[in-house]
């Protein structure tokens, strides 16, 4: 996990929203805590949408599935 | 020796007297700080004003931050291809939204806490308002929390505001001048890159539309016209309330060596062979027609005494020959540049304490004088309203 939070820092320090949208998905499917999870595909989500990302759908719908996202 | 007061005074029924008669507008309207805020209010948030042109956006999903008069507004294509006007504010906490001119990928998303929304301005997520990972609350409602559209219009590829939203529609607010250039109202193809340049001015904003809707500076200012574009070959344009400007019976198309042209607009009646109009569209664009291109110029005022000219130039087909266009456009900025020691020279002028306005040549000024008339009314209507509702 240390590796991907040294990702994650570092896709915001270049600004690199694409790889976070990737990176914060990978951080939501590595949790068992559902709360957690739907914490970082939050953050997945809306880098997905700012860059419209393809797995902007994906994202929107496991959040509309734990009641997290209209 | 005059009272001084009476040269201080905002006498703007003197304005309105007939163009022989009527002194121009006070230095207050030039000079004053608080005069610069009214005239805000009245002459340009109240009115269907210049902001941009829609080639300033040319594809989906471009955006543009534009400060205008201080409010910042935002510039979009959305994914339908619709041009629209927001201000740059996010519904949460006030944020700037849009700092440099970009391509928007998917959404707007404020920098501050990611809210995001739809290039139409839907809020589209609200990202932990709920609290950590929860994305939604009863309270904050999306649908009502959109980005606060500003009325927009695009005629002649220029977008006009009302930020105030309260002038009538724009084709009521501009019908006489449409109606003039009804024969023009056909596509315009901005000429791109080599087609648009931007002047920034030391004078006030009205100085600069005084000075493009008369003719009579020509001969002086502009020799270089003089040889084939003559002081009596002009007409002055008067619509008292509407608009000015000045007309040219003389108009000589730009040729290359081989003698072609640019296209010609389609189904122009045969007086605009040799002629072409130039025209103030109150308050702050300047437009011109002629019978292969055309141009606007649209005004955006920074200060009493600072003023941004864009200048844009139009052609009636997209693939014209970039040479032309831009000999053309250089053309075109000679000219305009020509103006600037002249626009800027009168705006240090109203800072002579007993300068009464000006007299107009009742011949030669009519359509500067129509301008003056217009602010002056503008301006009254607007203090009436707000001693009224006091």
């Amino acid at each position: 996990m240390s590796t991907l939070n040294d990702a994650i820092l570092e896709a915001h320090d270049q600004r690199d929203f694409v790889a976070l949208v990737t990176l914060y998905q990978r951080a939501s499917m590595e949790t068992d805590d559902i709360d957690e999870a739907c914490f970082f595909a939050t953050q997945a989500y809306i880098f997905a949408l700012d860059t419209g990302h393809p797995n902007l759908n994906e994202l929107h719908q496991f959040l509309c599935a734990h009641n997290r996202e209209e | 020796m005059k009272d001084l007061r009476m040269y201080q005074s905002d006498d703007l029924d003197a304005v309105r007297r007939p163009v022989s008669l009527a002194n121009g507008l006070p230095n207050a309207h030039y000079v004053d700080p608080n005069m610069f805020l009214e005239e805000r209010d009245a002459l340009l948030f109240s009115q269907w004003a210049g902001l941009a042109v829609a080639a300033d956006v040319p594809e989906a999903g471009d955006a543009v931050p534009i400060d205008f008069l201080g409010m910042p507004l935002l510039l979009v294509r959305d994914r339908e291809n619709q041009v629209r006007v927001f201000q740059n504010t996010c519904r949460h906490r006030g944020m700037i939204l849009v700092e440099e001119p970009r391509k928007i990928e998917g959404a707007i998303r404020c920098p501050y806490h990611s809210w995001c929304y739809a290039t139409d301005g839907r809020l589209v997520s609200t990202p932990h308002v709920g609290g950590p990972g929860q994305n939604t609350h009863p309270d904050v409602k999306r649908s009502e929390l959109g980005l606060t559209e500003i009325r927009s219009h695009i005629w002649r590829d220029v977008i006009w505001v009302n930020i105030h939203g309260n002038a009538p529609e724009f084709e009521v607010a501009m019908a006489d001048v449409i109606e003039r250039w009804a024969e023009f109202d056909k596509p315009l193809y901005h000429g791109g890159a080599d087609s648009k340049f931007q002047l920034k001015v030391k004078t006030n904003w009205k100085l600069a539309v005084e000075n493009y809707c008369e003719s009579y500076h020509l001969p002086w200012v502009h020799p270089g016209l003089n040889s084939y574009s003559r002081l009596e070959d002009h007409y002055n344009i008067e619509s008292y309330g509407n608009y000015s400007g000045q007309g040219s019976l003389v108009y000589r198309q730009l040729k290359d060596a081989n003698g072609t042209t640019f296209p010609d607009f389609p189904e122009l009646d045969s007086k605009w062979d040799t002629s072409a109009e130039y025209i103030a569209a109150y308050p702050n664009v300047l437009l011109g027609v002629h019978r292969d291109h055309a141009f606007a110029i649209v005004l955006v005022p920074q200060s009493t005494d600072e003023t941004i000219e864009n200048i844009h130039l139009y052609y009636a087909q997209p693939d014209t020959d970039p040479q032309m266009r831009a000999e053309n456009t250089h053309l075109w900025k000679t000219v305009f540049e020509e103006d600037i020691f002249v626009v800027e020279g009168m705006q240090r002028g109203r800072h002579a304490v007993t300068f009464d306005g000006g007299r107009f040549s009742p011949a030669m000024d009519g359509p500067t004088h129509c301008f003056h008339d217009w602010v002056a009314s503008q301006v009254q209507t607007h203090r009436a309203a707000k001693q009224a509702a006091e």
